[in-house]
């Protein structure tokens, strides 16, 4: 066994620094394995870590006892995620009305929840795929875990609009098969519907993306296993891994090529998602800005939640050497950028509604800042607009505990962005007779807390069950910046 | 009715058949003998089969198994007689209609009117007589009855029979006869909504105590003085009918009457007013009196004396009127004789007896004499009534408490009540009797003189019921038994029969009148001429200081006789949109000067007297008053308790116990032998509690709020009568959108329409029960309504618009607009909403998975989401249920179908007969109930047809054609007399 790993190890660490087009910083300058780095680059790993290092440290939290703080933490989240059920089974139970929603407001927790969660569920996908890409080799250290995010954020979204139906047992007419209906199908000129199929094809290519990821580094945990059902659990989800060059390389170019499928899903999910408003008549849904304005938002959103999550992470499976305060810095980095561009969808909506003279369209976004939701929409400035402005300053995105805050109030900012687009449209659109308020019930408030608790329920066995970064890709990056200075000292 | 599945022969058939074959072995005779025991075993102990079954080869002549059969009746719901025309199917009432020909009420029927039906399956009616509360048959009530009554007539005791205004001709002969048993019997008729005064000045001036009939329809100026003719006074379908008829703008030459509204609310009437002049109600008077000097003068004589001076409105009032004079009608809501001495004073003077108004073929809609019903109370209190009777009125609850009824009662040895519940009145009486429900008795009625109306049962008795007249027959003299039937017959074979020729024998006549519902006999027409000789004096002005107290009936409770129908209690008031309660109104100004906020529980203080309940506050109410409607905190609504969905943050509608809202009629005082309004200072006083006041609206303004924007939206637009009559026309969008691509519906058979004509519509709401009626629409409860979750297909958006100062109030009846490009159809995952080949957007139930995100999509916002299972429990009630329409379950979307149903029903027949659908032969339950016949329905594609001509009327628009959804609803621009001029919308 030991001698199975050491083999591993070292084919590994050959696959690793034997792949011969191995895309890398270093690449430009010719061949050769990071040694003619520039001097001021810092490595993306700290800590002088040797390749064998890497894989006991990233495999510990698999095979040491769960500490207190996991027990505690997932005692929480497991609290939380029965509350919801219980909301939600008594809500099936009982029917729609256990919600606040009205006869104007026909959405409101649901969907703002639903396009939450899939926002959230951007980032993984997006730094697993198109960082990857644009060969930004930062993300080995994230990308694993933010692909978790991920599928778990998807699984939280994918739970709404099924819970969301007045009678979700029939949720399944929602799909396109074949039945003894005479002619009835499903309408494929209804964006709820290309919502099925958007969610479920990115929830599919994501989950193969990660599975497939995860491949080499089950095969070190199957390898490393002590107990023979451990091993054969991993044994059967490793495919077989036995890590010769012909299997990375295959690897590898399957690899690029899911990551070239998924890149455009990033984008077509959360457009698509945008759709159930773009197309409707509702001022304030109506808009041509959402496409890109949602999937900004899908990344920022996903971004801060990442950070929430890998900086809970290192700190508790004590990560801090290979998630770095400059992956938090490199993040933060992409917050503000995405922060921007909600910023500016968030005025281009004012200007639009302005300048085109349209009367619903200017009230609804006057009605946004000025009328009863107007605490909601503050805050969605508050948090969206101006908390990324702190990130300018190197001191405030080195300073962990402070991003961690931060984070938190963005993950609070596009909660309350999908809020006030969905209720407040809704609460005042064209007939002032139908104009109403909402505020939420107990049960609406419980299935948000249970959608948090399944997340972190799923995340937090997680990184119990699995390697929360990707062994064989950090590796690949260990050498990163380190090899001039070790060629220095030799 | 259905077989048992078991046939007890199939065990002697099988014997016979082994018999045949002459080898009955052992177990083939035990196997038959089994078979025979079970069956008969079976057979024995069945529940079915009891009563007699009718099969089909019996089949009753003229009934058909689903198919429906009209019958004409007259509705018990007031005293109006408005004709209805009940729609049973297998045998239960299932809709009201109003009677199209009826001479009264024209076709239309009232929210109240549409709403008995539900009342005929109320399973807390009585199914037995009562004595002393408790159950009793009607053997013993009987014989203990007459044994009483015997007794008061060898004692000679006086007798009594107080009831509300009884109109039926037949029953006042079977009343007569009863009392005319006694030594000292007498009829005492009381109005709950009392309208004494004007008889009683009508004795004044005309020599006869009598209410004329109002010609609306022939009045070109209505100056009103609170008289809520269009919601609650007296005979509102009528007058709705006759106002309608003063308004015709599709038809050349127009016309276009103008009502001048003096009141101290904002009444549906003054909603509608062309003109509307807020004042305190002790103001009046006095105003009155100045009118009628005003009209004196310009008539050259005095028809007052000691009129007051008057103001430059009155003037102009004054000087409108006698240019109208012939073609103008004052009237008046105040129950004060000296006030409506002087309007039938300025009436003369105008010339309005015997164009407007008839005194002469006078109405009998109302006969109650207050200061009789005063005069009875002092004799009950003094122990001098031996019985009292009361039939059709609850003066427990409706009396004014200063009248002390209730102790009174207690002096009266013997008291029996006809009501179908134990009520605040029968709860106290020794026996209570229960009438038949209108529907399921045989009846009779004047309501206006020389027009009969015939009320004939459409199913049978469901209760334990007995009919007043059987009741009285049997208490008089020597027990005889008759029905009422052959009691009825025998009235009219004696009595009215002699008044037609047209049938010679009675049988015909009879006949004929039971299809038809009424009878036009020729009136005693009597000349009544104006005593001039006497003076009248001007009412006198008593102007009062602080708070005035104003009491007011609503079109879904009335004085409260229908506080037992949910249908009636979640009805949004047409003005407030409240449902489930009644409030304190104040004015803006009032409740913003004293802190009082929508919902806050407020102390009134009525003298001594005091009632708490919750605050609305009202636009265009007079700063000076507090407004209060009667009919609610009736016994036995907490009865309502459960009647919304139970659930984790649930509200009961009504707290055990509780009643839903607070009686406010005990307010109420006997002045100058008529119940008026108390002319002392209103307390009002704000506490610390508040309730959540369920209203349907949230935001009553046509305008966005004033700090977002303010501007007003287009989508109630409006006209004055002079721009109209200069060409000006509604903002059109037609043109510049026109699209580009290819009919989604081409639409080439039929395609469904209807126009909407806001002038017409007074919001009365009567649609919405008719609506409610036909389709099966749920109660929700109090809760529920306050969630914004009211159910109802049909809604009327009542918005305030601020002119100048002044609030007009927009009334717009929506439901589901069938948009040609309807965006709730391409946003269903599913397709459970479609556009039909006829332009029906058609909401398919059992497809329906419940997104919501078709409601969400609707700009109407029409669409009704099922929250929950509404209950069905009450198989009584159930009974009510249209058997064409499904009950929706918990989850599924639903919205107004344009009365599918209905279309394919007259498409089935007209297929049957091989002909075409005529225009009119499809008409939608809003229509039908309609008393200003506001709404038009039928097939666009039929260039004749009568939606087709209302398109092309120059009024007609489309809300909100501006984001080009293309509905089949469109609407026919408000349009207001007057110069005033200039587009709204």
């Amino acid at each position: 066994m030991a001698d199975r790993t050491e083999l591993y190890d070292r084919d590994e660490s050959f696959a690793v620094n034997g792949r011969p087009d191995r895309p890398g910083r270093g690449a430009h300058h010719g061949s050769g394995h990071g040694s003619h780095l520039a001097p001021f680059r810092v490595p993306f790993i700290d800590g002088d870590k040797t390749l064998a290092q890497v894989t006991d440290e990233v495999c510990a939290p698999l095979e040491r006892k769960s500490t207190l703080a996991w027990k505690a933490t997932f005692a929480v989240a497991f609290t939380a995620m029965a509350i919801g059920v219980a909301c939600v089974a008594y809500q099936i139970a009982t029917g729609i009305g256990t919600w606040g929603l009205n006869r104007t407001v026909g959405w409101a927790f649901d969907i703002t929840n639903f396009v939450f969660w899939i926002g959230i569920g951007h980032a993984g996908t997006l730094i697993s795929a198109i960082l990857f890409l644009f060969r930004q080799r930062w993300r080995t250290s994230i990308n694993r875990a933010a692909e978790a995010m991920t599928i778990f954020a998807v699984i939280c979204a994918g739970l709404f609009p099924i819970i969301h139906m007045g009678r979700p047992w029939l949720a399944y007419w929602m799909l396109p098969y074949p039945n003894s209906r005479g002619s009835l199908w499903v309408n494929f000129r209804s964006p709820l519907l290309w919502d099925v199929f958007a969610i479920s094809t990115y929830f599919l290519i994501s989950l193969v993306f990660w599975y497939l990821g995860l491949v080499p580094d089950l095969a070190t945990a199957r390898d490393r296993a002590k107990s023979p059902l451990r091993r054969r659990l991993y044994a059967i989800f490793s495919l077989g891994w036995n890590g010769s060059t012909r299997t990375w390389t295959r690897y590898e170019t399957v690899y690029l090529l899911l990551a070239g499928l998924a890149t455009p899903l990033v984008l077509s999910v959360h457009t698509i998602v945008s759709f159930d408003f773009a197309t409707s008549v509702i001022p304030g849904w109506h808009t041509t800005i959402f496409p890109p304005y949602f999937v900004a938002g899908a990344v920022f959103s996903g971004f801060a939640m990442v950070l929430t999550l890998m900086i809970i992470a290192r700190k508790t499976l004590r990560f801090e050497e290979y998630i770095t305060v400059r992956h938090i810095e490199a993040m933060c980095k992409i917050i503000i950028v995405t922060g921007g561009c909600v910023a500016l969808a968030y005025g281009t909506e004012f200007f639009t509604a302005w300048y085109s003279a349209n009367g619903y369209e200017r009230f609804v976004f006057l009605n946004r800042a000025m009328g009863p939701f107007k605490w909601a929409y503050w805050t969605m400035v508050g948090c969206n607009v101006l908390v990324p402005q702190l990130l300018w300053s190197k001191k405030v995105r080195t300073n962990v505990a402070l991003v961690f805050v931060l984070s938190l109030l963005i993950n609070v900012g596009m909660w309350f962005e999908r809020f006030v687009i969905i209720v407040t449209s809704l609460s005042r659109d064209y007939l002032p007779s139908s104009w109403s308020g909402y505020s939420p019930t107990l049960i609406e408030i419980g299935t948000l807390l249970g959608s948090f608790g399944l997340f972190f329920t799923l995340f937090l066995l997680f990184c119990r069950a699995l390697p929360v970064i990707a062994i064989g890709e950090v590796k690949g990056v260990l050498g990163y910046a380190r090899g001039a200075r070790k060629g220095a000292g030799q | 009715m259905h077989l048992n599945a078991v046939d007890p022969n199939a065990g002697r058939a099988e014997a016979a058949a082994g018999a045949g074959e002459h080898a009955v072995s052992r177990r083939s005779f035990l196997r038959a003998a089994g078979f025979a025991f079970a069956g008969a075993a079976v057979a024995g102990c069945d529940r079915a089969l009891t009563h007699r079954i009718v099969p089909t080869l019996d089949q009753p002549e003229g009934l058909t198994p689903g198919r429906a059969l009209h019958y004409a009746s007259t509705c018990g719901g007031c005293t109006a007689g408005c004709g209805i025309v009940a729609k049973t199917r297998d045998g239960r009432p299932i809709k009201l209609e109003g009677n199209r020909d009826h001479p009264v009420s024209r076709g239309g029927l009232c929210a109240v009117g549409q709403a008995m039906v539900l009342s005929l399956y109320d399973s807390q009616r009585l199914d037995h007589p009562t004595a002393g509360r408790e159950r009793s048959s009607w053997a013993d009530v009987d014989r203990t009855i007459t044994q009483k009554l015997a007794r008061i007539r060898e004692e000679r005791g006086a007798v009594r029979i107080l009831s509300c205004s009884i109109t039926s001709p037949t029953t006042r002969a079977v009343i007569e006869r009863f009392l005319g048993s006694f030594a000292d019997g007498r009829l005492v008729e009381v109005d709950a909504l009392s309208a004494s005064a004007i008889l009683d000045a009508h004795l004044r001036t005309h020599g006869v105590r009598a209410l004329p009939r109002y010609h609306f329809e022939r009045a070109e100026l209505i100056v009103s003085f609170d008289a809520d003719f269009l919601g609650t006074w007296i005979s509102p379908v009528e007058f709705t009918a006759g106002w309608r008829a003063g308004r015709v703008l599709d038809n050349h030459p127009h016309r276009m009457s103008t009502v001048v509204q003096v009141e101290s609310r904002l009444s549906l009437t003054g909603a509608k007013a062309d003109e509307r002049i807020p004042v305190r109600p002790d103001e009046i008077a006095g105003l009155v009196g100045g009118l009628a000097g005003l009209v004196g003068a310009r008539a050259g004589r005095r028809i007052v004396t000691g009129a007051p001076e008057a103001d430059a409105t009155l003037g102009d009032l004054a000087d409108r009127l006698w240019r109208a004079r012939g073609r103008a009608l004052v009237v008046s809501g105040t129950n004060d004789a000296g006030v409506q001495a002087a309007i039938n004073a300025v009436n003369e003077a105008l010339g309005a007896y015997g164009t407007t108004l008839d005194i002469e073929e006078p109405s009998y809609q109302r006969r109650g004499d207050d200061s009789e019903v005063a005069d009875l109370v002092g004799q009950m209190r003094a122990g001098r009534i031996a019985a009292l009777l009361v039939h059709g009125c609850n003066p427990v609850y409706e009396l004014p408490d200063a009248l002390g009824f209730a102790e009174a009662l207690e002096k009266v040895p013997l008291s029996v009540g006809f009501a179908d519940r134990l009520d605040e009145t029968t709860s106290l009486t020794s026996y209570d009797c229960p009438d038949h429900h209108p529907l399921e008795s045989w009846d009779d009625a004047e309501p206006v003189a020389g027009v009969l109306t015939v009320t004939q049962p459409t199913v049978r008795p469901l209760r334990g019921t007995r009919a007043l007249r059987e009741s009285l027959t049997a208490w008089t003299g020597a027990g005889e038994r008759r029905t009422d039937r052959d009691i009825l017959r025998a009235h009219w074979r004696d009595h009215l029969f002699p008044r037609q020729s047209a049938h010679p024998t009675f049988d015909g006549f009879w006949d004929e009148t039971v299809r038809q519902g009424f009878a036009v006999l020729a009136a005693e027409r009597a000349l009544r001429a104006f005593d001039s000789s006497r003076e009248i004096p001007s009412p006198a002005a008593r102007v009062g200081s602080g708070m005035a107290l104003v009491l007011y009936p609503t079109v879904a409770m009335h004085a409260g006789q229908h506080a037992h129908s949910p249908w009636l209690h979640e009805l949004p008031d047409p003005i407030t949109k409240v449902v489930w309660d009644n409030y304190a109104s104040l004015a803006p100004v009032t409740a913003r000067s004293r802190g009082i906020e929508q919902g806050d529980i407020v102390k009134v203080t009525v003298g001594e007297r005091r009632i708490e309940l919750p605050a609305h506050i009202q636009p265009g109410q007079h700063p000076e008053v507090v407004a209060i409607p009667l009919g609610y905190g009736r016994m036995g609504t907490d009865r309502f308790a459960g009647i919304g969905p139970e659930w984790l943050q649930g509200r009961p509608t009504v707290e055990r116990g509780q009643t839903v809202g607070t009686r406010a009629a005990g307010l109420a005082v006997l002045r100058d032998g008529a119940v008026q309004l108390p002319d002392v200072e209103v307390e009002v006083a704000k506490t610390r509690r508040r309730v959540n006041l369920a209203c349907t609206q949230d935001h009553h303004q046509i305008e966005e709020p004033k700090e977002i924007g303010g501007e007003r939206r287009p989508v109630v637009q409006e006209l004055g009568f002079a721009a109209f009559e200069a060409g000006e026309r509604p903002e059109s969008h037609e043109e510049e959108l026109r699209s580009l691509w290819p009919e989604d519906h081409p639409m080439r058979g039929h395609h469904w329409g209807m126009v909407v004509d806001l002038s017409a519509c007074t919001g009365c709401s009567a649609c919405v029960i008719g609506c409610q009626a036909e389709n099966n629409v749920p109660v929700v409860g109090k809760d529920e309504v306050a969630r914004h979750r009211e159910m109802h297909w049909m809604r009327i958006d009542r918005y305030y618009a601020d002119e100048a100062g002044r609030i007009e109030t927009l009334m717009q009846p929506l439901m589901c607009q069938h948009c040609e490009n309807a965006p709730c159809e391409t946003v269903c995952p599913v397709l459970a909403t479609v556009h039909s080949s006829e332009g029906l957007n058609q909401q398919v139930y059992n497809r329906c998975v419940g997104t919501r995100y078709c409601a969400n999509n609707c700009p109407f916002k029409t669409r009704r989401f099922n929250w929950f299972d509404y209950r069905h429990e009450d198989r009584m009630e159930n009974m009510v249920l249209n058997p064409e329409v499904t009950i929706r379950t918990r989850g599924v979307m639903e919205k107004c179908s344009m009365c599918v149903q209905r279309i394919q029903e007259a498409k089935h027949e007209a297929r049957r007969l091989g002909t075409k659908i005529t225009d009119g032969e499809v008409e939608t339950a809003c229509q039908e109930s309609c008393p200003s016949r506001a709404i038009a329905f039928g097939d666009l594609n039929d260039p004749d047809s009568e939606v087709s001509r209302l398109r092309r009327d120059p009024r007609n628009y489309r809300a909100l054609e501006e984001i080009e959804v293309r509905p089949s609803v469109s609407y026919l621009a408000l349009v207001r007399p007057g110069s005033r001029g200039g587009r709204h919308g």
